[in-house]
């Protein structure tokens, strides 16, 4: 059978498996949109800003593992999903973006809504194509999806010239099977010398820490490491990308580690004599100042990225492969040398441990303070949110001190529940990362824990969620004010608190949900706190936005003293230094 | 830091050599000189056919030569970071070569 280029594009990527794409149309992709209004396995959600659309589709891929689509037309549509390809390229998040294009004979020419995407994507794509004939589209997005999953993840860029969609000119279609790419081949085995080595350290080691990140959710890794864990007992942190991916309840759990995490896991990476990192990749938030990064420490570091190892901290032993693969060996060969882990060898440790944390760790039991005298705090919102949901829900964040109060009082059970911008720090990636994890799983529990900063950089999308009828949860941690620059400026700055408020400006959230036909709840007392929560949670059928005024004075902490500080050395309130 | 050269055999496609000179800029290193030029005596890269099953053909492939004044760390990040580039096929400096993702300890280029 013939048909034309635009059918050929869409039946390739309901070939792929392809249920949702996220877009918006415009005349470079009007041959496209016409090929999706032909179909039906595939539906398309009509975002209201295409950055929505890259950080829908982002959220969708977060969640299921599976990659995100996007369409988009040439120039500003091009353009404005920009953000959200960054947003995935930090993060290592499969994802492939087809942008139109002008007609081949107008590119270069300036021509009406003529953009360079391929150029301007350059530098935070994995790859890029630009189709140039018919006969290759097919295979392009063969080759975009396989380059997209596979290896370090990342997002793919098609750019297709609108000529070569034109329903007129039919060719053949043979989905291909394989993408064979000669060029490109991502790692595959672990080396066996290096997972002996690795084992070597493993069975020697006094005060060992895993520190596992995102990239361990990414091989979906997390019952190997939790294997690994039952094998050795090692202390374990998480990354804020890798919350989840060992439970947040679980006994030999640090909590998060680095810039704003817990004490007891930045003590425990400073004074370790053995960092395992898992997926992981040291960067300025973790490590500190890196000349000053767990002195004493010996490395070892699962990554399938050969550019991410020993790039910030040298490693000592480094096993390339999906880290899937590796800790599959690794547990292998414990298993066969069970007779030398002596787990008991680790008790002083772990004393050293549970007194660090008792010393300096977070306060989970906010929540038991209703009483009206005080303001509500942030913290005890979260916790709120964490008992109301009973732990389960798939939590998406915006940037800022609500995104790290999240991270912190939130306990994630289960890898891809959790769902931020952890390398770009996107503010505007709550609201539509959450619509695409409410898509991939209709009946779960999803919440928005946001700031009313980030919510306004995304909120046109409430249309979208009205439209669709996406009853998500969304908190609105409402301090006033860019609360995450504020505390900078009060710690920096002497407290000048430069173009961090936004006066009388704010809109009155409740009214402004109700208005795109969802329910809104305001909160502002402790006594209300619970309660309204609660109220939120039993409404099944809609989207609630809960608007909850918090004291706006507060500050998220530890905090890691930079420049110049080392793991050890925190803010641990208003100041008070370790 | 010393001048070093780096030598890659890549797939000749539009855009391609942009990501190669990108990637510098992006990453903050220098280049000091680029060269390329489409492959045309195949006999030095039949190592790579052999070892990638795959037969070139004239005009499909690309050497390029990139000299950069760098130190011991930072050249082996560039190195890594060019093998990560999906129509990189090798690359190598004076001491290694990358053949698609496995890492020789001998410039082979
Ligand atoms: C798009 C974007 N612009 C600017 C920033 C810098 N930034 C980081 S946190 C923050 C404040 C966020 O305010 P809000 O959403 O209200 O969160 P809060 O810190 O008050 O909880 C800003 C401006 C960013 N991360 N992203
Ligand atoms: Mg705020």
């Amino acid at each position: 059978m013939k048909i034309a280029g635009n059918d050929i594009l869409i039946q390739s990527l309901i070939n792929e498996g392809v249920e949702y794409i996220f877009g918006y149309p415009g005349g470079a992709a009007l041959h496209i949109y016409d090929s999706i209004f032909n179909q039906k396995e595939m539906q398309h959600i009509l975002v209201r800003h295409e950055q929505g659309a890259t950080h829908a589709a982002d959220g969708y891929a977060r969640a299921t593992g599976k990659p995100g689509v996007v369409l988009v037309t040439s120039g500003p549509g091009a353009t404005n999903a920009i953000t959200g390809i960054a947003t995935a390229f930090m993060d290592s998040i499969p994802m492939v973006v087809i942008s139109g294009q002008v007609q081949s004979h107008l590119i270069g020419t300036d021509a009406f809504q003529e953009t360079d995407m391929i150029g301007v994507s350059r530098p935070i794509v994995k790859h890029s194509f630009t189709v140039d004939k018919q006969e290759n589209i097919a295979q392009i997005v063969k080759e975009a999806f396989h380059i997209a999953t596979s290896g370090r993840q990342g997002p793919v860029v098609i750019d297709v010239p609108k000529d070569l969609t034109n329903p007129d000119e039919l060719f053949d279609f043979n989905y291909p099977e394989k993408a064979n790419i000669r060029s490109y081949n991502p790692p595959v085995k672990p080396e066996n010398h290096q997972v002996s080595r690795a084992v070597d350290a493993i069975l020697n080691a006094e005060r060992p820490v895993i520190y596992a990140g995102g990239g361990t959710i990414s091989s979906n890794a997390s019952d190997e490491l939790r294997e690994l864990n039952e094998l050795i007992d090692f202390p374990v942190t998480n990354t804020l990308m890798g919350l989840g991916v060992y439970p947040g309840t679980g006994k030999r759990f640090l909590g998060m580690l680095g810039m704003h995490g817990t004490y007891q896991a930045n003590m425990a990476m400073h004074n370790a004599d053995l960092i395992i990192a898992v997926g992981a990749r040291f960067d300025d938030r973790i490590t500190n100042t890196p000349e000053k990064f767990a002195p004493k420490a010996k490395v070892i570091h699962f990554d399938v990225d050969h550019s991410s190892v020993s790039k910030i901290i040298e490693a000592d032993i480094a096993v390339f492969g999906q880290v899937k693969d590796s800790l599959k060996a690794i547990n292998n060969h414990l298993r066969s040398r069970k007779d030398e882990i002596n787990k008991e060898k680790l008790s002083p440790w772990h004393q050293q441990i549970r007194e660090w944390k008792e010393k300096h760790g977070l306060d989970h039991e906010l929540y038991k303070n209703d009483s009206d005298e005080h303001a509500i705090l942030p913290q005890a919102a979260v916790q709120h949110i964490y008992q109301e949901s009973e732990g389960k829900a798939f939590v998406t964040s915006d940037v800022g001190q609500h995104q790290m109060f999240a991270a912190q009082y939130y306990h994630f059970d289960e890898p891809r529940k959790w769902i931020n911008s952890g390398g770009l720090g996107t503010m505007g990636f709550g609201l539509p990362s959450a619509m695409g994890v409410k898509l991939a799983y209709p009946e779960e529990e999803v919440i928005c824990i946001t700031g009313e900063g980030s919510i306004q950089m995304c909120i046109q999308e409430l249309s979208t969620c009205s439209q669709y009828k996406l009853p998500i949860k969304i908190f609105n941690i409402n301090n006033l004010a860019l609360g995450m620059v504020k505390q900078w400026q009060d710690m920096n700055y002497d407290g000048r608190h430069s173009s961090i408020s936004y006066e009388d400006s704010l809109p009155d959230f409740v009214g402004l949900a109700e208005s795109y036909g969802h329910v809104g709840i305001k909160i502002t007392k402790n006594s209300e706190l619970k309660e309204g929560i609660a109220k939120a949670f039993a409404i099944k059928d809609k989207l609630v936005f809960v608007d909850i005024y918090v004291d706006p004075n507060e500050h998220v902490y530890p905090m890691l003293v930079a420049p110049n500080g080392s793991l050890k050395d925190m803010w641990l309130g208003k100041g008070e230094k370790t | 830091m010393i001048q070093r050269k780096l030598t890659l055999v890549m797939e000749n496609k539009p855009g391609a050599l942009a990501r190669v000179v990108g990637l510098f800029h992006q990453r903050g290193y220098n280049i000091d000189s680029l060269h390329v030029d489409p492959i045309e005596d195949f006999e030095p890269f039949r190592f790579i056919e052999d070892e990638l099953g795959i037969k070139f053909q004239v005009g499909e492939v690309s050497r390029l030569t990139i000299r950069t004044t760098v130190g011991d760390k930072l050249m082996r990040q560039i190195l890594r970071q060019i093998n990560k580039l999906i129509e990189v096929i090798a690359v190598s400096d004076d001491e290694s070569t990358y053949l698609k993702g496995i890492l020789r300890n001998e410039n082979l280029l």
